[in-house]
């Protein structure tokens, strides 16, 4: 019963790894399996957010939905999300969606006492869980300010409203488990991207036919710095193939100089260059390795049961029947 | 007001198989598999994984109509294998592709955290 087994063996290769970056080379598969990959990374990967707000006082210059909208976008530390419920289907509250297995409470209080304004930003959020708490930009931040003297905001968080004197935020918000196809702020992916790796051949007898002046003509086609000359041999070298962005210029350059079929670029099916950044909700490596076990748990949804075999059995004896059988 | 629940493009309403499916009544070992609530993620997986058994004649796949949350499969295959045979099989592959991903993806982090 059992056939041949077709799978793959993909290889994968780290270029850069940071908590919240990645970059890998990802081989010996097809885009099929980069897209579902990418696809899962952005819209089905669960993190947490808040999205219900009770607001119990609100003077601020903005109104109850608009701060309501801005809290459910602030990112919310949610390693716990692969193993919380969805409040749809959480037993536990029968649909309240307000127990600990499927939510998370946050209180906010602030009222502005001092004549400068005063900022409230998602640091002032307290949490019901100290696992899931506003992603802290705190050290990022601070290494902007360090690098190019751009300051932030002192605290770090994430600015809600502003508050003048007199004026006060008082609310509860529960925040629960969901996916970026629900609400994007949902989505634990600020960018993923794949790109196919490239394989360029120059065509070393036609290029050695032009001159120095064409060679720098040529290479200064591109939008991208893919070619350099070498200063001692004057030789057309690729400096980096994977800046090139498929436009194809130098392809049309070299033909309209006469000289087509100088360059050859392939783009290679089985080998993709992945570029992952995350909003800080989970580490870009988690992001991977979560998306890997949906993309598994999907799978696993959408073989055949019991009970579809089942379904076509009666079908089959209903043809029988029909047939006169 | 009317709107419909978001949810519904990802949650299978009670009551309804996630997946069915219907023999082809002219064409032997031939078969269209109906996903609910699935898109393009599944179905262009497994399409292509299907493409890898030689057994398999066609496969293909289509999303109806973007308000109508379900794909459809389509596959024919030899009378070495059946639609059915060959749908576990491709889902049994892409999920030991997956393992296998994951062991790597992990096996690399340990030697990158490593090595740099
Ligand atoms: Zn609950």
């Amino acid at each position: 019963m059992e056939g041949q087994s077709y799978a793959r063996m993909p290889r994968v290769k780290i270029r850069e790894l940071r908590d919240d970056y990645a970059r890998f080379e990802l081989r010996d598969t097809d885009a099929s399996i980069a897209n579902a990959l990418r696809r899962v990374m952005i819209a089905e990967v669960p993190t947490i957010a808040i999205d219900l707000v009770e607001i119990e006082v609100n003077s601020s210059v903005l109104n109850d939905e608009f701060i309501a909208h801005r809290l459910g976008l602030i990112p919310l530390t949610s390693d716990r999300a692969m193993s919380m419920r969805f409040s749809r289907d959480c037993d536990a509250c029968d649909g309240d969606g307000q127990c600990e297995f499927c939510s998370v409470e946050f209180h906010l209080m602030a009222v502005c006492r001092n004549d400068e304004t005063q900022d409230v930003t998602s640091s002032d959020l307290i949490s019901s869980d100290h696992t899931v708490v506003p992603v802290d930009y705190s050290e990022s931040a601070a290494s902007i300010d360090a690098s190019d003297g751009i300051s932030g905001n002192k605290k770090g968080g994430i600015t809600i409203v502003k508050l003048r004197k007199g004026q006060e935020v008082k609310l509860r918000a529960i925040a629960r488990k969901g996916i970026g196809k629900d609400h994007a702020k949902w989505s634990p992916a600020a960018t993923v991207t794949f790109m196919y790796e490239p394989e360029i051949h120059i065509n070393e007898d036609l290029m050695e036919s032009l001159t120095l002046e064409e060679k720098k003509e040529w290479v200064e086609s591109s939008p991208t710095p893919v070619f350099e000359i070498d200063q001692v041999t004057q030789q057309v070298m690729v400096v980096d193939a994977e800046a090139y962005t498929y436009d194809d210029e130098v392809i049309k350059k070299a033909e309209a100089m006469g000289k087509p079929g100088l360059v050859e670029i392939n783009a290679k099916q089985d080998s993709f260059i992945f570029t992952v950044e995350t909003t800080g909700a989970i580490k870009a490596s988690q992001l991977l390795l979560n998306a890997i076990e949906i993309l598994k748990q999907k799978l696993d949804a959408v073989r055949l049961s019991e009970d579809t075999v089942e379904a076509d059995d009666q079908f089959g004896e209903l043809g029988a029947h029909m047939r006169g059988g | 007001m009317n709107a419909p629940d978001r949810y519904e493009r990802f949650v299978v309403p009670e009551g309804t198989k996630k997946v069915s499916y219907e023999r082809d009544t002219k064409i032997i070992n031939a078969a269209s598999f109906t996903i609910e609530r699935e898109e393009h993620t599944i179905g262009n997986i497994i399409r292509m994984q299907l493409h890898r058994d030689e057994n398999v004649l066609f496969a293909g796949y289509k999303l109806p109509h973007p308000l109508q949350y379900k794909i459809i499969v389509r596959i024919h295959t030899t009378s070495q294998s059946s639609p059915m045979q060959a749908y576990n099989q491709a889902i049994n592959d892409l999920d030991r592709e997956l393992d296998h991903l994951k062991n790597a993806f992990e096996a690399e982090m340990v030697k990158f955290s490593r090595d740099y």
